[in-house]
């Protein structure tokens, strides 16, 4: 998702107001630059200026605070966080100095891809940000084996147009998809609508040469090699460490071959609950669908009120949108197994995709969902939590009694197929007192989640945003364990330091033989 | 500090019937200075290197049965010692199934927990993934007696840092796994299974790779067999290899795909059972070695000359591949010195033929040869430092990831 769409363009930086969601489970509150390690020394800002000056060349370092404006926030609204310093190394060499440098003087640094992460995991806090942007070639392209090397910089969307002459694509396509970098995307282990049949980020790459806190390099995976990789699943603990276990120099994806054909199905529904009981027919029925996307009425209408206008009924209260795809012997079958199971639980018109226009123009009003909101609030939360499927017409119910309880409008659009919501509330963040029971709901939101057996993110990343709600979800030794492997990766903790776990679940486990 | 090792007489093993009574065993370990060899099933104890003699047991067989299971969650948890075969038949009664269809010698094909401990893949992983790819989430108890849960039962989560990647494929070195929630499938409407033999010389079966790849098809599994594991499962009189196709879909698809399939040699449908046979073929071969080689799709036809050619003279050796993976894996009867040493030392080979440069992954070898068996991945500074911070004490099967003999020593000289 594009960050404009849900903040004004002309709100001043620094009078952004305190984030609704920054005291979310009262945990973000102990978050501090640097957090993780104890009280260290303070960084000679000028000394560690003057030596990545020195790596990356006097333009590659910003230091003035305007400079500094463009990198103070991601996709998660309501935050501002100055970086200390932003670095940009040119090639892999100039990036393994930064780090070298960085581990010299002991400075914390975080990550950043294309910024439009949506759980505050690229926001530097008082420490150092290192931009991956001009990382950006596709080192090599394997089109008989499906595979390409590429620099953690390179645009998703770019990698499926360099992979498209092979009649290949990748297939994770997070709604960001036009900016998101691969790296990003493996920090976060991004997902996506047709993440439902082809999986998420982590089952598409194959290996990561990465760049450790210290300046060890070290390869991960079996890469391009094709080989079966040795010894732990490292690899599989890299991808979604959201930057904290290390920077990747190169990342090996599998390239998946373009389908022989694709339908696409628009199913309009009166309720969410048919809605929701069609999903769940259709998963069971033994088809699998490429995607299977969820979007109730108050999203309905915001898209069909802007240029995104998809043709979706305005009067539904649910709309399914639906794809198969693969070879064309059988397709139109199972479309037309689809459209009887929606029928059945009661749409009221099921159509078709007539052409590749007119597919694309089912696809956009999904993809530029959370855009369309912007004509109805200044902000919108991006909400993103998983539940099982069967669960899906409960708690959907239980999400519209906590927005009417606190007075806020909700707009649900969603990877129905697997359970994972983003249910997501316009608001005025000026507004103290609806920010407020955003928040409230929004905790509300994540606990009934939770409570249905689910988790707190399904593809967003914790980042700052959940780091309140890890409690809800683990117990302490079940954190400890996993601040335990990121000290196998970042001994120090320099790496985005204050994400993803409390830094006090990290402070509790010290028994160990040295 | 030096301490001379505690030598303790072989114990009987643990048999915990919860997660706190593995804990209690791991804690004991500890306090002991004793080493554990984990149990799932029992029935793969031989593959895998040997783990420390002095090691006590720790059974899992009677830490089973399914959880959870609601069908149209397709998703399912069950205790580690629980038998593929009993998930298989409670997800059967619902039209889905779990795609772990690891080799396996034993009937009820392994515990859930042994297969995503060891990350153990089958015919159907290129198609349905691999192990890594349908393990949800796991509670384990850590080298340091902690029970711990990683991900969770739902089929997409980014929650925190990935332990259930980890401990999948980390042959309990890390934690004894002791539940596991799973993705599973809703089973294909039509299940096809196509024996299409192979006429030509053996060497060269695997050429059809590449008509393979670029058919009008998707098969659930692409398996290739030499012609004497074709003669063992039965599916060829004519002696030669045999390409067994597995397609799935609704019936217009399959038939489609059966005609395209055609194209690739003279075909016959066949029992679906004969993946069960397939997947215990080790036991035509017992006290066989087993080993696999694996390099990049593209080069299979390589890598299955390479196998064939190493094990000439061995009229007994089972050998099949997993075209799609480029995985080939060979049964060699242990009697069949002169195979195994080409097997073992292909640098030695006399003739010229490909140059294979992938890797050879041994399953199942005599004791004696474990010890030259390279260990790579286990020796790097990171593999240490994971097994360090979750089995500092070296108690989880020492040994078994060819970690050396260092280890085993620190075991006995650390102190808790």
């Amino acid at each position: 998702m594009d960050p404009s769409h849900s903040r004004p363009a002309d709100a001043p930086a620094d009078a952004m107001p305190a984030p609704a969601l920054a005291a979310a489970g009262g945990q973000a509150g102990g978050v501090t630059p640097g957090a993780g390690s104890d009280p260290s020394p303070p960084i000679d800002a000028a000394s560690l200026a003057r030596a990545l000056e020195a790596v990356v060349g006097p333009r590659g370092v910003l230091r003035r605070r305007s400079e500094l404006a463009v990198y103070t926030a991601d996709g998660l609204p309501g935050y501002r966080k100055f970086p200390s310093l932003a670095v940009f190394p040119a090639n892999r060499a100039q990036l393994i100095d930064v780090v070298l440098v960085l581990a010299e003087h002991g400075a914390p640094f975080v990550p950043r891809g294309a910024g439009t992460g949506l759980s505050g995991g690229a926001l530097a806090d008082d420490v150092v940000l290192v931009g991956l942007n001009r990382l950006h070639r596709v080192l090599s392209l394997d089109p008989e084996n499906a595979v390409a090397v590429v620099e953690p910089g390179v645009v998703n969307a770019a990698l499926t147009r360099a992979a498209a002459p092979f009649g290949l694509y990748y297939a994770p396509d997070p709604s960001s998809q036009a900016a998101c970098t691969i790296g990003g995307n493996v920090a976060e282990n991004a997902g996506g609508p047709h993440c439902l049949k082809y999986g998420v980020t982590l089952n598409h790459v194959l290996g990561v040469t990465a760049v450790l806190s210290d300046g060890e390099v070290v390869t991960l995976g079996p890469g391009a090699s094709g080989a079966e990789s040795a010894g732990y699943d490292l690899l599989g603990a890299f991808v979604g460490s959201e930057g904290c276990f290390g920077v990747a120099l190169d990342v090996t994806v599998k390239l998946t071959r373009a389908p022989q054909a694709v339908r696409t199905l628009l199913a309009d529904f009166m309720s969410m609950d048919d809605a929701a009981r069609a999903t769940s027919a259709i998963i069971a029925c033994g088809i699998l669908p490429a995607a299977l996307e969820m979007m109730d009425g108050p999203t309905i209408r915001a898209v069909e009120a802007s240029i995104y206008a998809a043709g979706y009924p305005a009067d539904a209260e649910a709309v399914l949108l639906a794809e198969v795809d693969g070879l064309a012997a059988g397709l139109d079958t199972d479309a037309g197994t689809i459209a009887r199971i929606c029928t059945a639980h009661g749409a009221r018109t099921v159509r078709i995709a007539s052409d590749p226009a007119d597919r694309a123009r089912l696809w956009q009003g999904r993809k530029k969902a959370f855009g369309a909101m912007g004509r109805v609030s200044s902000h919108l939360v991006v909400q993103d939590a998983v539940i099982p499927r069967t669960q899906l017409p409960a708690v959907l119910a239980r999400i519209r009694d906590i927005a009417t309880r606190h007075r806020v409008t909700v707009c649900n659009v969603f990877h129905a197929g697997d359970g994972n919501l983003h249910p997501n509330i316009g608001y005025n963040a000026y507004d103290a007192d609806e920010s407020a029971r955003v928040d409230l709901a929004m905790r509300e939101i994540m606990r009934i989640c939770v409570d249905a057996g689910g988790t707190i993110t399904g593809e967003h990343g914790v980042g700052l945003d959940k780091i309140g709600y890890m409690e809800l979800i683990f117990s302490p030794s079940s954190l400890a364990a996993q601040c335990r492997l990121r000290e196998v990766f970042d001994p120090e903790r320099r790496m985005n330091p204050g994400k993803v776990v409390p830094v006090h679940s990290c402070r509790e486990w010290s028994r160990r033989p040295s | 500090m030096v301490t001379p090792p505690v030598v303790t007489a072989p114990s009987e093993a643990w048999a915990p019937q919860t997660a706190i009574g593995v804990q209690d065993a791991v804690r004991e370990a500890i306090a002991t200075r004793a080493a554990i060899r984990i149990a799932g099933g029992g029935s793969w104890l031989d593959a895998g290197r040997p783990v420390a003699p002095d090691a006590r047991v720790l059974r899992l067989d009677t830490l089973r049965g399914i959880t959870q299971y609601t069908p149209g969650d397709l998703t399912l948890t069950a205790r580690a010692g629980t038998p593929l075969r009993e998930i298989a038949e409670a997800t059967a009664a619902e039209g889905q199934w779990l795609a772990l269809d690891a080799f396996a010698t034993s009937d009820d094909g392994g515990s859930i927990g042994a297969t995503i401990a060891t990350a153990s893949a089958g015919p159907l992983a290129y198609a349905l993934g691999l192990p890594r790819d349908i393990a949800l989430g796991v509670e384990v108890v850590t080298g340091d007696g902690e029970i711990i849960r990683a991900g969770g039962r739902v089929v997409k989560n980014v929650a925190g840092y990935d332990l259930t990647r980890l401990m999948t494929g980390a042959w309990g070195t890390l934690g004894v796994i002791t539940e596991v929630s799973v993705r599973l499938r809703a089973r294909p409407e039509v299940d096809r299974t196509l024996a299409l033999a192979r006429a030509g010389p053996a060497e060269s079966a695997a050429d059809v790779a590449a008509g393979l790849r670029t058919a009008a098809m998707a098969p659930l599994a692409a398996e290739l067999l030499n012609p004497a594991l074709a003669a063992r499962l039965g599916v060829t009189a004519t002696g030669s290899p045999v390409l067994l196709l597995r397609l799935g879909g609704n019936a217009e698809r399959v038939a489609s795909e059966q005609m395209e399939a055609g194209k690739l040699g003279d075909g016959a449908v066949i029992d679906t059972d004969v993946w069960r046979a397939l997947r215990q073929c080790e036991r035509y071969s017992p006290g066989a070695v087993v080993v696999r080689w694996s390099q990049l799709p593209s080069l299979v036809a390589n890598t299955w000359r390479h196998a064939v050619e190493c094990c000439a003279g061995s009229p007994e050796a089972l050998i099949h591949a997993s075209l799609e993976r480029g995985v080939v894996r060979a049964i060699i009867p242990a009697a069949d010195t002169a195979a195994l040493a080409r097997v073992l030392h292909p640098e030695d080979r006399p003739s010229g033929g490909p140059v294979f440069v992938g890797r050879r992954i041994a399953e199942r070898l005599p004791a004696r040869l474990w010890s030259a068996e390279p260990a790579p991945g286990t020796t790097d500074r990171l593999a240490r430092r994971v097994r360090m911070a979750f089995d500092p004490w070296h108690v989880l099967n020492p040994g078994i990831l060819g970690e050396g003999a260092r280890d085993a020593a620190d075991r006995h000289g650390g102190s808790p």
